[in-house]
């Protein structure tokens, strides 16, 4: 119960963040800073994977609502959520995945954490511009939205991190 | 009917990811093809109030800018007179009042949330059906063109910005007044781009880009930018115009709504255009 409270204020803060924060800060040249799904990477590992596409798809329409995006940032979440479980199967560690720990940085280690959160936040932005320029002809905007935005929105996530202290073992 | 289930059992998740991306699509359709439903966009209540609020907040970091706007906007009202008018009896007599008609309403709104970062922008403003909005309105500010009304709310109406790839205005750049389109290529916010301008005419750099005014909708000649740059676009004798927006669309607060009292007079002449048929 404690951390379904706790998860649901992350909810609330991710996306108050995303949409009245991150929204407005602009460096121009396809630096966008995407926060929403480093929300859906941080849930507990044990989340059934309903549940993580249903939660990326109630938070990305609410943000798409405020923002005028009209579905891309849910399309996208859900996307996240669906392939979130096959990249952990691909980076499990040697001795598999401890069920106390929680998916952040201090608790899983940089290398873990920088390969699976970079393949999957590098896919999500990549559909992401695909989606909202739905264009082949353009693939320039989709190739420097992508790839500006996955350096921004990365280092941010990393720096967030932060916030997520290593749990003492009870 | 058993195989039925099993398959279904077997790819449940991977059916519903399918379904979630259907009903995204699908809002994503009601979206661009219904322009009366304003749910899930900003136009609809809850969402206006909320951007309401963050507009009010941001809204005092730039009083001092918006007041010195509002300023020279009046000094130069003040030196006009009949420019928007349409005039009835040319030249004849001029002391009648019936010789000029109004074809031109502008209403103000604030603009309440005005992304650029994305392919296709559209802007929330402050005004709705209350205040006698409707689609397709032209919007423009005191430095040039904002956009087109896309979708009417109640109290709050998103438009279309210049900053979509299909915004599709007509305009004419230079003093030879030549006809082009404008359009979009999503790169740069402060650039837009200029089509249908045959390469045998010469056009300038940094002559200015105006509004046309042949579908009534805007006036014509507001203040666009300027030509840029211009380019051979590939295996076709067109230019490919990049043009300096005027109207600085990442700071742009206050802007007027255009209630054309003409647009209904022109699109009822042009259906009586005969559309040619192929024999």
């Amino acid at each position: 119960m404690k951390g379904i409270i706790r998860y649901f204020f992350l909810f609330l803060s991710f996306l108050l963040l995303q949409v009245f924060l991150a929204r407005n800060i602009d460096l121009g040249y396809g630096f966008h800073l995407f926060l929403l799904p480093l929300f859906i990477m941080i849930l507990p590992f044990e989340t059934p994977v309903f549940i993580l596409m249903l939660l990326g798809f109630l938070l990305g329409i609410i943000a798409d609502s405020i923002m005028n995006s009209y579905g891309l940032n849910a399309s996208s979440l859900v996307l996240f959520a669906y392939l979130r479980p096959i990249v952990f199967q691909t980076f499990t560690p040697k001795e598999g995945y401890d069920v106390l720990k929680k998916p952040v940085l201090p608790e899983m280690g940089w290398t873990w954490f920088v390969f699976s959160y970079g393949l999957l936040l590098f896919i999500y932005l990549v559909w992401f511009f695909f989606l909202e320029v739905f264009s082949l002809n353009e693939w320039v905007l989709i190739v420097r939205n992508s790839f500006f935005s996955f350096i921004f929105s990365f280092s941010v996530a990393l720096i967030l991190q932060l916030f997520f202290r290593k749990q003492p073992l009870a | 009917m058993q195989n039925l289930i099993d398959f279904l059992i077997r790819f449940r998740v991977f059916l519903s990811f399918v379904a979630f991306q259907v009903l995204c699509f699908f809002l994503y359709v009601q979206f661009v093809t219904y322009p009366r439903s304003v749910y899930f966009t900003a136009a609809s209540n809850v969402n206006g109030q909320l951007l309401t609020w963050e507009n009010d907040l941001y809204s005092y970091l730039r009083l001092s800018k918006s007041n010195q706007h509002l300023h020279e906007e009046n000094a130069l009202l003040r030196g006009v007179s009949f420019d928007h008018y349409y005039q009835i009896q040319r030249a004849e007599i001029k002391k009648n009042d019936t010789v000029y008609q109004q074809s031109f309403r502008f209403f103000p709104a604030t603009i309440i949330s005005a992304p650029v970062n994305g392919r296709n922008n559209y802007f929330t403003i402050n005004a709705g059906t209350l205040q006698g909005l409707k689609k397709d309105m032209g919007v423009i500010s005191s430095q040039g063109v904002v956009g087109v009304v896309f979708k009417v709310g109640r109290k709050y109406s998103l438009v279309k910005s210049v900053l979509t790839s299909d915004i599709n205005i007509d305009v004419v750049v230079g003093k030879k007044e030549v006809r082009g389109i404008l359009k979009w290529n999503g790169m740069n916010p402060k650039i837009g781009t200029v089509t249908g301008i045959s390469t045998d005419i010469n056009v300038p750099k940094w002559c200015e880009v105006r509004t046309q005014g042949a579908t009534g909708i805007f006036p014509k000649g507001i203040l666009l930018g300027k030509v840029k740059a211009k380019r051979r676009l590939e295996n076709q004798s067109l230019w490919d115009i990049d043009l300096l927006f005027h109207e600085d669309l990442k700071n742009i607060h206050y802007v007027y709504v255009i209630n054309s009292l003409i647009v209904d007079e022109i699109k009822g002449l042009q259906r009586h255009i005969p559309t040619e048929t192929i024999e």
